[in-house]
């Protein structure tokens, strides 16, 4: 990425005061498959919670976060999943994000999109052309 | 004539009325459902239960109960209200309740009839309900027979009206099952008509099957385009497509049936529509507009070199734009007997169906010439086969075909009209009202004139009985000839004229071969024949997307209603004929359907008044007249015979599965 | 009842049956049966025609006899009516066996008063003898069907086997009529209770006992 999409765009990845304030004031604790990488905060003032981010690697969509990690980020474990999560079963499926409103997304057996045709409806005609 | 009383009001009655006619005609409502108006009385589904005095003390069946005179006769008591409520009980400990998907829902007489007289639960909840196979009964019937309720209407219609044995009642009591002679399908040309007659979802229309309730159809009149009988039928429309054809009753002309070409070829209707202007470029049709249509049509320049050919299915205002179109150019080359006929036509009468259909039955010797009336007019067929169960003795000249009733074949050469087999003579001399019916393939062989004279000869004419019928196969041949349609020498005096334009209304049987060199416009509305020939095509509208007038072969004018819009480009005939003739520079004299009309009526009076037209009395014979020839039918395909059934997929079916279903199992072996 | 329906109408149904005439003397009886009814009517001989066929069917598979469809068929061409007319007449009545049945037709009454007086033993010591309702035996001799009421009532229960009735039975009683049918016999029809002869009240009358012997005037008892 160039730098002046850096400064101009947000959708990307993170921005720089994000990437500088990550720098400064959090540590990297890993990454997901995808290359996300999660950070949390170097110091948690007293009586508030551990602030945990991520800074992805590509389009800024929160359905890109794993459920292992989604759980790290919100609270739900302590700690890291590596060190936590039991290892990934063999018949787990990888992780892909909600593919909604991309060319990926789930079409009904009849849409459009797949192929699929209108069933008739009354006034429906079939022309006639000197081929035919 | 028997006096009897109804729920306290006195009624006469005429004599042989049933018990049941004698509540109808005092009004009141007895519900039915193996009782049927136009068939034998079964008496088998209990439902019209009512009480009569003098007589066992118990609720009696008034359909098949003769009414009497000094009867008394109640229908509103508890006695025949328990009665009823228990018949429907009964029948519904059967019957399936899934009116949700069943196609009779809405039109249902059980429905309506246990929503009437019917409890509001049953008794027998706990018991299995009958479960009965689905029976073939071919293309058109679908059949959910646990739906059955045995009333057997279905097979007394077969029986009784079509006279094709083909649908019986197995086994018994409550393993009773409606089926056909080892699931054949029923071929006969009225078998659709059970349909209407079940009042259940039985048998119900298979193409027709889950496409629309009653509720949500437009109920248009109309006439139908088949044949020449002109059964009034009722088109049911949603939207802009016709969903189905159904008969209206007319005592007069279709009773209450209707051909399965009249009823199902509706589907063809949306299928190989002409919808745009196509005008031939160097040998290839190619799409237009219709300034660039009626540009090239002038361009031709035709003055009075113009001619009109109409097909079967047009309308007479139709033809009398065309005509009135061709009168303002001088042009006076009109034909509508497509296939080439040249028979007189000086004298109406002579070509019509003049005992009418009703007093076809009454008739006592028939003797058929060159007619495959179960083809050419299966309701005509079903009154004769009435005529013959009264006694009347039918001769046919020409091919055999499969009558449904006792007919006598004389030969295939129309020459024998000349010299008549003597118990053929002596038959129709003790006859006293005797009849012949000439079809179209007897008129191609020039049998008019001697069949004129065999109408003097046997008196076919005496008070109040005309016996000389023309049995016609187009809607519009009767329409047409009123119109002058008819040129002497039929359609061959057209192309020896030579027009520099053909008009041709919707006309598909034309050897088109006849008028090369000429620009021929196709006026119709599905591609066929005569759009493959075409070198202008103008889509116009079928006889289900405009108001029309149609004379049938009696000479009954009858009207018909627009009932849905024709499709894409396609515009009302009279409309296209009326622009044509501002691109050709002349006046009409019409700017609406309703001046058309007027014009119409004012050159043809008879057109005016719905009913039978006043076409005057028959011509004399000329006993020397002679005939001969071996005839040959011109329908080879019940099915197919006009452009509608053609590209009409069932009935396509019906000619594969009916017609030919021999043919394809043997070409399998 | 309603297992009750037509044989499959195959090929070999009609390579078996498809040329099935009546013989000489079937034709002469059958000619008959028409002959009783005025001309035209032909159709009302229906009934006796399609026993004829059924019989003659028997006659020549040796058992009791049935319709093929190819059999139905002749007897609708021979009385010149439609073959579902025929069809309809011969699914009505149960007399008319509409698949292949065994060499002996055992018609076991369940009507109420057979049933009260063991028709339930009866059917049970068939079944025990290897019957099956609806089914022909593996030896080719029995089919097992169970019937509405014959009409002997009076000597309940009983058992029609072909054309004969046999009643008054007990299992025992049973037993010895199928055994002696089996082994090629022909057991005597009608009551099997040792001396009763027909349906008379068994062990002599029970009213008008004077009456047994000489013509009594009651008039003086009423």
């Amino acid at each position: 990425m160039s730098v002046l999409g850096k400064i101009f765009t947000w959708w990307d990845g993170a921005t720089i005061g994000t990437l500088l304030n990550s720098w400064r004031t959090g540590e990297q604790v890993g990454t997901d498959a995808q290359g996300n990488r999660y950070f949390r905060a170097r110091k948690t003032p007293a009586g508030t919670n551990e602030r945990r981010w991520v800074l992805y690697a590509g389009a800024n969509d929160a359905s890109r976060v794993p459920p292992e990690w989604h759980g790290w980020l919100h609270g739900h474990f302590v700690d890291v999943p590596e060190s936590l999560l039991p290892p990934a079963k063999i018949w787990e499926v990888e992780y892909t994000p909600n593919a909604t409103g991309t060319l990926g997304a789930y079409r009904p057996q009849g849409a459009l999109e797949r192929g699929g045709r209108r069933a008739g409806a009354s006034g429906d005609y079939e022309s006639w052309t000197p081929d035919s | 004539m028997p006096k009897v009383t109804v729920d306290g009001q006195e009624i006469e009655v005429p004599a042989g009325a049933t018990v049941l006619q004698a509540c109808e005609l005092a009004g009141k409502e007895i519900p039915r459902f193996c009782y049927h108006e136009r068939l034998s009385i079964a008496g088998n589904c209990r439902m019209c239960l009512v009480e009569v005095k003098p007589g066992p003390p118990k609720p009696q069946a008034s359909c098949a109960l003769p009414a009497a005179d000094g009867q008394e006769i109640r229908t509103d008591t508890p006695m025949v209200k328990t009665a009823r409520e228990g018949v429907m009980e009964f029948l519904l400990i059967n019957h399936p309740l899934d009116c949700p998907i069943c196609d009779q829902g809405g039109e249902c007489d059980l429905q309506d009839q246990s929503v009437a007289y019917g409890r509001g639960g049953s008794r027998y909840g706990r018991e299995n309900k009958r479960a009965v196979t689905e029976k073939n009964m071919g293309p058109l019937i679908k059949t959910i027979m646990t739906r059955c309720i045995h009333c057997t209407r279905c097979v007394r219609f077969s029986e009784e009206i079509a006279g094709v044995d083909e649908i019986g009642a197995l086994y018994r009591g409550e393993d009773m099952q409606i089926t056909t002679y080892l699931e054949r399908a029923a071929t006969h040309e009225l078998s659709a008509n059970v349909i209407d007659l079940c009042p259940v979802g039985a048998l119900t229309s298979r193409p027709y099957a889950f496409e629309a309730r009653p509720w949500e159809l437009k109920k248009t009149l109309s006439i139908d385009v088949s044949d020449a009988v002109g059964a009034n039928i009722r088109l049911d429309s949603r939207g802009r497509e016709v969903m189905r054809a159904l008969p209206r009753i007319n005592d007069d002309v279709n009773e209450e049936w209707l051909s399965d070409k009249g009823r199902y070829m509706v589907d063809g209707l949306t299928r190989r529509r002409l919808d745009k202007v196509w005008i031939r470029k160097s040998g290839k049709l190619a799409e237009a507009s219709w300034d660039q249509a009626f540009k090239a049509i002038a361009a031709a320049k035709p003055g009075k070199n113009i001619a009109a050919i109409a097909g079967d299915l047009v309308d007479c205002e139709t033809m009398f734009a065309a005509k009135a179109l061709l009168g303002a150019m001088g042009s006076t080359l009109l034909e509508g007997r497509q296939t080439g006929m040249d028979y007189d036509v000086s004298n109406m009468a002579a070509v019509a169906f003049n005992s009418t259909f009703a007093g076809i039955e009454t008739a006592d010797a028939i003797l058929i010439v060159g007619s495959h009336v179960r083809w050419e007019a299966a309701l005509v067929n079903a009154r004769l086969r009435k005529a013959v169960k009264h006694g009347a003795k039918v001769f046919v000249v020409g091919p055999e075909w499969e009558t449904t009733y006792p007919a006598t074949f004389l030969g295939e050469d129309v020459g024998v009209l000349g010299k008549l087999p003597k118990d053929v003579s002596d038959a129709f001399k003790g006859a006293e009202r005797p009849a012949i019916i000439l079809g179209g393939a007897a008129l191609a062989k020039g049998a008019l004139a001697p069949a004129l004279a065999f109408a003097d000869k046997f008196g076919l004419v005496n008070d109040g009985w005309n016996g000389f019928n023309v049995l016609h196969m187009a809607a519009s041949r009767m329409g047409g000839l009123m119109l002058g349609y008819a040129q002497a020498g039929g359609i061959a005096d057209i192309a020896a004229a030579k027009p520099k334009v053909l008009l041709s209304l919707g006309a598909d049987e034309v050897d088109y071969s006849a008028f090369d060199g000429v620009l021929k416009v196709y006026i119709g509305h599905h591609g066929d024949k005569g759009a493959h020939a075409a070198d202008i095509i103008l889509p116009a509208a079928s006889y289900a997307e405009k108001d029309g007038t149609y004379v049938n072969t009696e000479g009954r004018v009858q009207y018909a209603e627009k009932a849905v819009f024709a499709p894409g480009d396609a515009r009302e005939d009279w409309t296209i004929l009326r622009a044509l003739a501002d691109a050709l520079g002349v006046s009409v004299g019409f700017d609406s359907f309703a001046d058309l009309q007027g014009a119409m009526f004012a050159a043809v009076p008879a057109l005016g008044e719905e009913g039978l037209a006043d076409l005057g009395a028959l011509p004399k014979g000329d006993a020397k007249a002679k005939a001969d020839g071996v005839i040959t039918y011109p329908i080879k395909d019940f099915y197919l015979t006009n452009p509608i059934a053609r590209a009409s997929a069932v009935m396509q079916q019906c000619s594969a599965e009916l017609l030919h279903g021999d043919d394809l199992a043997e070409a399998a072996e | 009842m309603a297992n009750r329906h037509t044989a499959p109408d195959t090929p070999e149904l009609r390579a078996r049956w498809g040329s099935f005439v009546f013989t000489e003397a079937n034709i002469a009886k059958a000619d008959k049966f028409i002959a009783s009814y005025p001309e035209g009517r032909q159709k009302s001989a229906v009934m006796p025609l399609l026993d004829l066929a059924q019989r003659q069917v028997g006659e020549e598979t040796d058992t009791q006899g049935w319709l093929p469809m190819p059999v139905i068929e002749y007897v609708a061409a021979y009385l010149d009516m439609p073959v579902i007319r025929v069809l309809e007449v011969a699914t009505f009545y149960f007399m008319y066996n509409l698949v292949p049945v065994g060499k002996f037709h055992v018609q076991v009454c369940g009507t109420t008063p057979c049933m009260l007086r063991g028709s339930d033993e009866l059917i049970a010591a068939c079944k025990g003898r290897g019957m099956e309702k609806g089914k022909v035996s593996a030896d080719g001799l029995w089919t097992l069907t169970e019937v509405e009421c014959m009409g002997n009532c009076a000597t309940a229960p009983m058992v029609q086997i072909n054309d004969g009735n046999y009643e008054d039975l007990t299992v025992e009683r049973l037993d010895a009529v199928l055994d002696a049918l089996a082994a090629g016999g022909t057991p005597e029809e009608g009551t099997q209770e040792p001396g009763r002869h027909t349906s008379e009240p068994s062990g002599g009358p029970t009213t008008l006992k004077e009456m047994v012997t000489e013509n009594h005037d009651y008039r003086g008892e009423w």
